[in-house]
């Protein structure tokens, strides 16, 4: 025994801990696949974005979006640190490990950290501009003009989808409900689709003629 | 001078096996302090590699009705050709049902009695629902009764596994990878041993009220064996070093009928005890002809001799590594297989890439077991030297006579640890603590001699690597499952020479510092020649035919001359060593006839 | 066909002599019918450098001491044949633990020391009677607790956890394993917020993130998922129950 774990009064820490990680993560993936669908929303039209983006401007949930958003990502990321190679020789030893064992799942624990950390830069640049410049059609299509914004965007929807997807994989995984190899199949698809979903609202947007004419 | 560290305990124990464990609990349980020295973390010692069982004669399985330990010791006492002490045999039939318990007790996940019927050789056989749940047991070699008490196919393991969670529980202490070299003894009284550590080299002194040695056997003296590789009696060689400790009958050498070809590793009797038959190169099951009663289930010495001599007729299967047999368990189905032999059809298409559940294992008798070691009376001390002990497969307590049964050694380990280990406890009650510095130094100074002669001859001297194998093959050539007079005397002769020129063991790699594994084998391999040589002279001065001793020139048993026991000494500076005899206590069963073997069944 | 040349390339390092710095080895034997690493590493010693440290003891894959990398996959040098790998076969020592020299680690003090902090023996009340008969228990539990008890203490999956090798007190699959055996068996009374002080910790359960390394490498099978998912789960309950 140890006199700061003789202090510690509750055990329970890790537990809470980990539970935080996951129900984030959870909310995460389900924020990013809504927003994916409403994003889409332009597939079906013009005014269907529009409706969504008035409802959203209607009932201010913008800003409510936002301040949940930035609280699930701080408990996301202040939960998972505990787990990563926080020191730098941590990190080389993980990387040296994923190379010396060959081991696929060990690699894509590596990009995660990796898309993680892309994610949190990306994101933030991306809320800040949808802050500051609100939800429309033209405002969309003005930045999907933009051809740095436009890489900007395909990246960042590459880096979510593998993250959420290899995250979620680890929870079912992790608890175990599911058979693993089966479970990365199906995984692979529904990710596979989202990202389809992604790029071609993307393309949608490049080749969008937008109503009323003009850019924003 | 030397440096060393010194450690001081009440009881030493050397060697980490079911039986050094059990004889450890034993004594801390009674208050003493503990220490065990191990080449290799406990859980990696041999006994983990006994798959079958341990008998114990609980009679919960509906073929073992009606069992007790009358029947047990009349099964061991058959079994052992009239060679084991009877007194002891007796004390063993009546702890094993206790024992299997107190394992049991321990966490020990035994196989139990199911509520299902189940086909065997043809019969139907029912289970008694009152016995649903309680302890199986499975069919083994020369038993009246079911009596092997089983987990799957992982006894030993789960066993050994069972016992270490409560040598850890106890907090006893583990020095792992510590080889213990030579005994410090005044040749009246053993006071600990001298022991070398594996991971830097460095000598340590271990001072003990009381020594016990649970080092196992001896197999890899043989070209081909069962046994793991660390089998090597080191713990036996020392107490023959001593040159006042004698070896009891180290010519009763056991082969395991079904060895898989060729890498030897065991395919457990449990395969047959489930239902297996042996079949020669026309698939023709030849047991029955030989033993129609006991067919595959005689005992191990006369299954191996009924292959052998079923290949000398020209039946065996032809292969690069010698004829062969076949293990077929092809009928028990595949439930069975993957449930209850799931380790062997691992190791069947692990090693053999055979699907034991289609295919044919290939199988020959090979070297598994040795009943000889370092004479013990029935407390287990040792002759010829007070404050020490010995137990399990190092020891010849003498359960097991010419041939042990299948399931009786790993009974023996946790048996014998149960009872020596107490009567270890008493002892040590009375025992002092007492440390003669001199004679320490004499001990150290005498290992430390040793090493610094192989060093210094280094590549000059004889390559241990060579010497080894040409023993092996002496053992296994001349000293095999049939013997005779003229390749005893070669053995003999031959293993002298060998014995000569290992005095003289170099260093062909490194200059033997710290671990350096070429000096740790190096300084092994006199005393392995010593031990090759008690069992060469052993089986050439014995001129009959008893349990797996068999002398093709003296095919019968001899009881009027040879109704004793070899013990062999190796006094300081001899060349062989010297064989004296003593009378086997004999306290209920007159030798008979065994019921199966070359005297009862077909010749 | 004449038989192959195989190539060896063997990490070597004494830590007794640091001045020596890790390199790897390169050996090359012929190959023969039949060979596992047991037989190739042994005539490697035998006949080219007798200073080689590797540990193997009962060479049946029963014992777990042989465990190293064989081309990165962490498994049981004597189990493995040589006709199942390319002609060239890098062999490493097992990650994670103490370095004895080359590729011998020491495994045995890592799990002496998991089983002592996972507290791996029954714990009872009950006083052994010598006279009583055994507790019945049905063959189907007892197949399932030796289902979790196969582990032969190899550390592959150890040597292969990501975790294990960052966090040196994390207990790794087997001890997870380990705690999943004596959860399982009705005669250890520990209750589920016992066993949460034992593994309901980042030591245990929850520092796994669950890269399933270890049940990629389980050289015996072991269904080492299963066994951490079931623990998880049920540390989970104990950890909701907790006041």
């Amino acid at each position: 025994m140890y006199l700061q774990k003789a202090l510690t009064k509750s055990i329970r820490t890790d537990f809470i801990v980990e539970m935080v990680q996951m129900v984030s993560g959870l909310l995460l993936v389900l924020f990013l696949w809504t927003h994916m669908v409403f994003v889409a929303s332009i597939l079906l039209g013009q005014s269907s974005f529009g409706a969504l983006a008035g409802f959203m401007d209607k009932y201010e949930l913008l800003p409510v979006t936002v301040v949940v958003l930035i609280f699930i990502f701080a408990a996301h990321i202040g939960a998972i640190m505990r787990h990563l190679p926080a020191r730098w020789a941590e990190q080389k030893v993980a990387w040296r490990h994923a190379k010396m064992i060959r081991h696929k799942d060990t690699w894509s624990w590596l990009f995660q950290i990796v898309t993680g950390f892309g994610i949190l830069l990306f994101a933030f640049i991306h809320i800040v501009a949808v802050t500051y410049g609100g939800i429309s059609v033209s405002l969309s299509k003005g930045r999907i003009d933009n051809p740095g914004f436009l890489i900007f965007y395909a990246i960042l929807l590459l880096m979510s989808e593998y993250h959420a997807s290899v995250g979620l994989y680890r929870i079912f995984v992790k608890w175990g409900f599911v058979n693993r190899h089966r479970l990365d199949r199906v995984l692979g698809v529904v990710t596979l689709l989202m990202l389809v979903i992604g790029f071609v609202t993307l393309g949608v947007f490049l080749t969008l003629k937008v109503a009323g004419g003009g850019v924003a | 001078m030397n440096s060393y560290d010194i450690t001081t305990t009440d009881v030493l124990v050397v060697g980490a096996g079911l039986a050094g464990e059990r004889a450890a609990v034993a004594a801390a349980e009674a208050g003493h302090n503990v220490i065990i020295l191990s080449l290799i973390p406990p859980r990696r010692s041999h006994s983990s590699a006994a798959q079958g069982g341990m008998q114990a004669s609980l009679g919960n399985a509906a073929m073992g009705k009606g069992d007790n330990p009358d029947v047990h010791m009349y099964d061991t006492v058959k079994g052992s050709d009239w060679g084991c002490e009877q007194d002891v045999a007796r004390m063993f039939v009546e702890t094993a049902p206790i024992a299997v318990r107190e394992m049991a007790h321990w966490g020990v996940p035994w196989s139990r009695v199911r509520n299902e019927k189940r086909m065997y050789e043809g019969t139907e056989i029912v289970e008694d629902p009152e016995k649903v749940g309680l302890i199986n047991a499975r069919n083994f070699g020369g038993t009246a009764k079911w009596r092997t008490c089983y987990t799957s196919d992982g006894a030993g393991h789960t066993l050994l596994y069972a016992m270490d969670s409560i040598v850890i529980k106890l907090g006893i202490t583990v020095h792992d990878r510590m080889e213990a070299i030579e005994l410090i003894h005044d040749g009246e009284r053993c006071y600990g041993v001298v022991a070398r550590s594996l991971r830097d080299g460095e000598l340590h002194v271990y001072i003990a009220k009381t020594t016990v040695i649970a080092t196992g056997g001896f197999g890899r003296l043989y070209a081909a064996s069962t046994n793991a590789i660390i089998n090597d009696g080191g713990g036996v060689a020392m107490a023959l070093n001593s040159g006042v400790v004698p070896l009891g009958n180290m010519e009763a050498i056991q082969f395991h009928p079904t060895g898989m070809v060729p890498s030897w590793i065991l395919i457990t009797e449990g395969a047959r005890g489930e239902g297996g038959h042996l079949l020669d190169k026309d698939g023709y099951r030849f047991m029955p002809d030989y033993e129609p009663k006991y067919k595959e289930l005689a005992s191990r010495d006369v299954v191996s001799r009924r292959i052998m001599q079923h290949i000398r007729a020209g039946h065996g299967v032809e292969s690069p590594y010698g004829p062969h047999v076949w293990l077929d368990i092809r009928h028990l189905g595949e439930h069975r297989i993957n449930t209850y032999l799931r380790e062997i059809s691992t190791i069947a298409r692990t090693f053999a890439g055979i699907d034991p559940v289609k295919e044919l294992i290939p199988v020959r008798p090979t070297q598994h077991y040795t009943m000889g070691g370092i004479r013990t009376n029935k407390d287990g001390k040792v002759y010829g030297l007070d404050n020490l002990f010995s137990l399990g497969e190092s020891a010849c307590w003498d359960l097991h006579g010419f041939n042990r049964l299948g399931g009786n050694s790993l009974a023996e380990t946790v048996v014998a640890g149960r009872i020596v280990g107490k009567k270890i406890a008493e002892y040590t009650n009375d025992a002092t603590l007492e440390v003669k510095s001199n004679l320490i130094q004499e001990h150290v100074n005498k290992v430390s001699a040793r090493m610094d002669a192989i060093r210094a001859r280094g590549k000059n001297g004889e390559n241990w690597v060579d010497i080894r194998k040409e023993m092996q093959m002496t053992l296994e050539l001349d000293v095999g499952i049939f013997r005779t007079g003229e390749h005893l005397q070669h053995a003999v002769s031959k293993l002298s020479d060998l014995y000569e020129r290992a005095q003289n063991v170099g260093l062909m790699g490194g200059g033997g510092q710290g671990a350096d594994p070429e000096l740790v084998n190096a300084m092994r391999l006199p005393g392995m020649l010593k031990l090759a040589l008690t069992i060469a002279r052993g089986a050439l001065e014995r001129k009959e035919s008893r349990g797996s001793h068999f002398r093709e020139d003296y095919p019968k048993r001899d009881d009027e001359n040879w109704l004793k026991r070899t013990l062999a000494y190796w006094p300081e500076g001899a060349k062989l060593p010297e064989l004296k005899y003593e009378s086997i206590t004999i306290t209920e069963i007159p030798p008979g006839d065994r019921g199966y073997g070359e005297s009862s069944g077909k010749k | 066909m004449s038989p192959r040349e195989l190539t060896f390339h063997i990490f070597r390092y004494d830590p007794e002599t640091p001045e020596v710095k890790p390199h790897t080895q390169t050996f090359k034997i012929p190959e023969e019918p039949a060979m596992t690493l047991f037989v190739a590493l042994n005539k490697i010693r035998d006949e080219q450098d007798p200073t080689l440290k590797f540990d193997f003891v009962c060479r049946a894959s029963i014992c777990g001491s042989c465990g190293m990398l064989i081309n990165g996959k962490a498994s049981l040098a004597c189990k493995t044949l040589t006709k199942d790998l390319p002609s060239d076969i890098t062999l490493f020592p097992l990650p994670a633990f103490k370095l004895l020299g080359d590729l011998s680690v020491d495994t045995g003090t890592w799990f002496r020391d998991m089983s002592v902090r996972t507290e791996s023996w029954i714990h009872t009340d009950k006083v052994f009677d010598e006279t009583a008969q055994e507790e019945k228990m049905d063959d189907d539990l007892s197949l399932e607790i030796y289902e979790a008890e196969r582990c032969i203490e190899c550390g592959c999956c150890v040597g292969v956890c990501a975790t294990a090798n960052i966090r040196p007190n994390f207990i790794g699959a087997t001890g997870i394993n380990r705690v999943s055996r004596f959860m399982l068996d009705p005669r250890d009374k520990r209750d589920e917020q016992e066993y949460f002080e034992v593994v309901g910790n980042d030591d245990g359960i929850f520092g796994c993130v669950g890269l399933m390394a270890c049940d990629d490498s389980c050289p015996i099978g072991v269904p080492l998922r299963g066994q951490l998912a079931y623990v998880r789960r049920k540390m989970a309950v104990a950890g909701w129950h907790r006041k």
